[in-house]
């Protein structure tokens, strides 16, 4: 078994081992205890210079509370909800049906169009920036959610694809040979067959995705422009003041924005067992 | 009897590769036909073509008179059961067997019906509600099995059911289907490389090589009177022991033959041989046709000996013998040149000098193009 676990005999070892973790935990977990931190920390604080120091006069909920109160997070919140489901949801039926069909079929020019899929993810984001723009204003869905829809299911089906067919090749063959001798039509071998024993890939997939949609700033920046349509990665920027900068509360903000893809990783977690074609065939 | 599947000059090309090189069978309802030969010999293909699962590259495939070349497995009558049992993993035993009946869109009731009727002749009710993955693997089979049965096929297909299964299940599982057959009395078709599982079970085999087939015929048919080297070779085990011979003088219906090490022979040959004096022939006997004798023996047709290496069976013990200047071909023994099957136990011991006699009658005969040409051995009519 490689790595090997350390033995019990050796305590040195062991301790070294466990201090070398923590120290590592603690470095990569910094910028989010920093963070939430400051998301307690009260204005006098801010002014006074304590970034990093242990808050006076912490405030539990003030900030939060302010957040709601003097930003339009709510807004920039729920354009994130409006843009990111549909759109997860759409890369996930649409990687689905994609893979399954590049997975399970042969066709002319099924490899070239497979290569399509995964070769449109090495294309540098920022090479697409003015035409996508452009596009989108030339369709009229500039500066609404649909131009971030739109993008984001185009670019990230793509990835998904790629994921999909290589979770249904792996499917074993001989389940989809019992099916069609039971005289199954394809759609109901999807329906039936494949989309139950996806469930763990796209848990995973709807975490990823959703995590990639969620967190886009890039895009956002690029396709949007009134508040009422800006997501929240878009919208934290705003908060930032001409002058002067409430750290604490974009702080707090901040906090509120991650809270999605982590709830969509604890909702998702338990979809992601392992074995689940375990019985299928002889393992 | 009726018709259930016939075949007419059946041929299957991958990418101009021949795998299946005009094949035309007849089966009759009710049949256990076992399909045998080596890896690559086709006939998995035949069986996936016969399923529907293949297009056939060229000719004709009809079952019950009914021409279904083109048609769709669902609309052939079949049912296949996978080696691999190709359970869908995520459905219970009862929605595995029901769910054939179900995309048929059958009424509930009547589906349930079936899968009780299945369960309860393979003897898995109480297994009804358990996922695949509970199971062990010969009640994953059975499982697989039992989904056939719901469909009530016209003809069963096997693909190599039990090379999953340990020995001892699987040779409780080739009395089960035996029993299965005869309970249903459905016509089934059964693709394996076991020998054992062909003489078995089968009402009658197909040997296949290389795209064709070898020879059809029940199980001891097949074994006393097979038709060529390649058929004679590949049942029995241990394997037939093949000497390189050579025709001495040929008679009216008889032959002599020369074999480097053993006295000439004469041998009963079929009417139309072919045989010419000076013909590369091989002669072919079964293991348990050698017997042990005295060194001065006078019956039959003797020769000397070495003991190579002993197995020990219990019942029986197989012998690998040196048997200096016969030139074997092909035997399973490796090096050793004869094999030697004896119905009792034997205190021989590797480097034991012995003498090996056998009954010239029961000895075959194969012409240079692999055919047999002796006479069928006396007392061997099936």
């Amino acid at each position: 078994m490689y790595p090997r676990p350390i033995p019990e005999s050796q305590p040195l070892k062991r301790r070294l081992y466990m201090a070398v973790l923590g120290l590592a935990l603690l470095i990569w977990l910094l910028p989010l205890v920093a963070v939430t931190m400051t998301s307690f920390r009260s204005t006098q604080d801010i002014m006074s210079g304590n970034y990093w120091g242990w808050p006076v006069a912490p405030t539990l909920v003030g900030n939060y509370l302010q957040v709601f109160a003097q930003t339009p997070m709510a807004r920039f919140f729920l354009n994130s909800l409006l843009i990111t489901i549909p759109s997860v949801l759409l890369v996930l039926v649409l990687s689905t049906l994609n893979g399954f069909v590049l997975a399970r079929y042969r066709f002319r020019g099924a490899t070239l169009l497979f290569a399509m899929f995964v070769g449109g993810n090495f294309l540098p984001h920022q090479i697409l920036m003015i035409p996508v723009r452009d596009l989108m204003v030339k369709a009229g869905l500039y500066d609404t959610f649909y131009a971030l829809i739109l993008f984001h299911v185009a670019f990230q089906t793509g990835f998904a694809t790629l994921f999909m067919r290589n979770f249904i090749a792996s499917l074993p063959g001989e389940l989809f040979d019992a099916a069609r001798a039971e005289g199954v039509s394809p759609p109901r071998v999807l329906w039936y067959i494949v989309v139950p024993l996806l469930r763990p890939a796209l848990a995973a997939l709807a975490v990823l995705t959703f995590t990639f949609i969620w967190n886009d700033y890039f895009w956002a920046v690029v396709l949007t422009q009134s508040d009422s349509v800006k997501p929240v990665t878009a919208g934290l920027a705003n908060l930032k003041g001409e002058w002067i900068s409430a750290w604490n509360v974009v702080a707090a903000a901040t906090m509120i924005a991650a809270i999605p893809p982590v709830t969509m990783f604890f909702l998702m977690q338990r979809h992601f067992i392992a074995g689940l074609t375990a019985g299928a065939v002889k393992g | 009897m009726a018709q259930s599947l016939q075949l007419h000059q059946v041929e299957k090309h991958y990418a101009g590769v021949p795998v299946l090189r005009g094949i035309s069978l007849d089966i009759e309802e009710g049949e256990f036909v076992v399909m045998v030969g080596p890896s690559g010999c086709g006939k998995s293909t035949l069986l996936r073509a016969i399923a529907g699962l293949d297009t056939l590259s060229a000719g004709r495939m009809s079952i019950k008179g009914r021409d279904v070349t083109q048609l769709d497995p669902v609309d052939r009558g079949i049912a296949m059961v996978f080696q691999s049992y190709a359970l869908y993993p995520h459905m219970t035993v009862a929605e595995n067997m029901g769910f054939g009946l179900r995309m048929a869109r059958r009424p509930q009731a009547e589906i349930d019906q079936a899968v009780q009727r299945a369960a309860g002749i393979l003897r898995i009710t109480d297994q009804l509600h358990k996922k695949p993955r509970q199971l062990s693997g010969g009640q994953r089979q059975r499982v697989a099995i039992g989904r056939a049965i719901t469909r009530s096929p016209e003809i069963f297909l096997f693909d190599e059911p039990l090379s999953n299964l340990d020995a001892a299940l699987r040779t409780q599982m080739r009395v089960e289907l035996s029993t299965l057959h005869a309970a249903l009395g459905a016509t089934m078709i059964y693709v394996t490389h076991d020998q054992v599982e062909a003489m078995t079970m089968a009402t009658r085999i197909v040997v296949l090589n290389a795209g064709l087939v070898e020879q059809v015929g029940t199980p001891l048919a097949l074994y006393h009177q097979p038709a060529n080297r390649f058929v004679a070779g590949f049942l029995g085990s241990p394997r037939m022991n093949f000497f390189a011979a050579e025709v001495q003088a040929l008679g009216e219906a008889h032959a002599v033959v020369a074999t480097p090490g053993l006295p000439p022979l004469m041998l009963g040959l079929a009417e139309t041989t072919g045989l010419s004096v000076g013909a590369s022939v091989t002669l072919g006997i079964r293991p348990e046709k050698l017997r042990l004798v005295d060194a001065d023996s006078t019956q039959g047709c003797d020769f000397p000996a070495q003991v190579r290496l002993v197995e020990q069976l219990g019942r029986e013990t197989v012998l690998y013998a040196d048997a200096g200047p016969l030139q074997t071909q092909d035997s399973d023994s490796g090096t050793a040149n004869v094999t030697v099957q004896l119905s009792a136990m034997s205190r021989l011991v590797p480097g034991d000098p012995i003498r090996l006699a056998f009954d010239p009658a029961d000895a075959y005969l194969f012409a240079p193009s692999g055919k047999t040409v002796s006479v069928v051995p006396p007392g061997t009519h099936p």
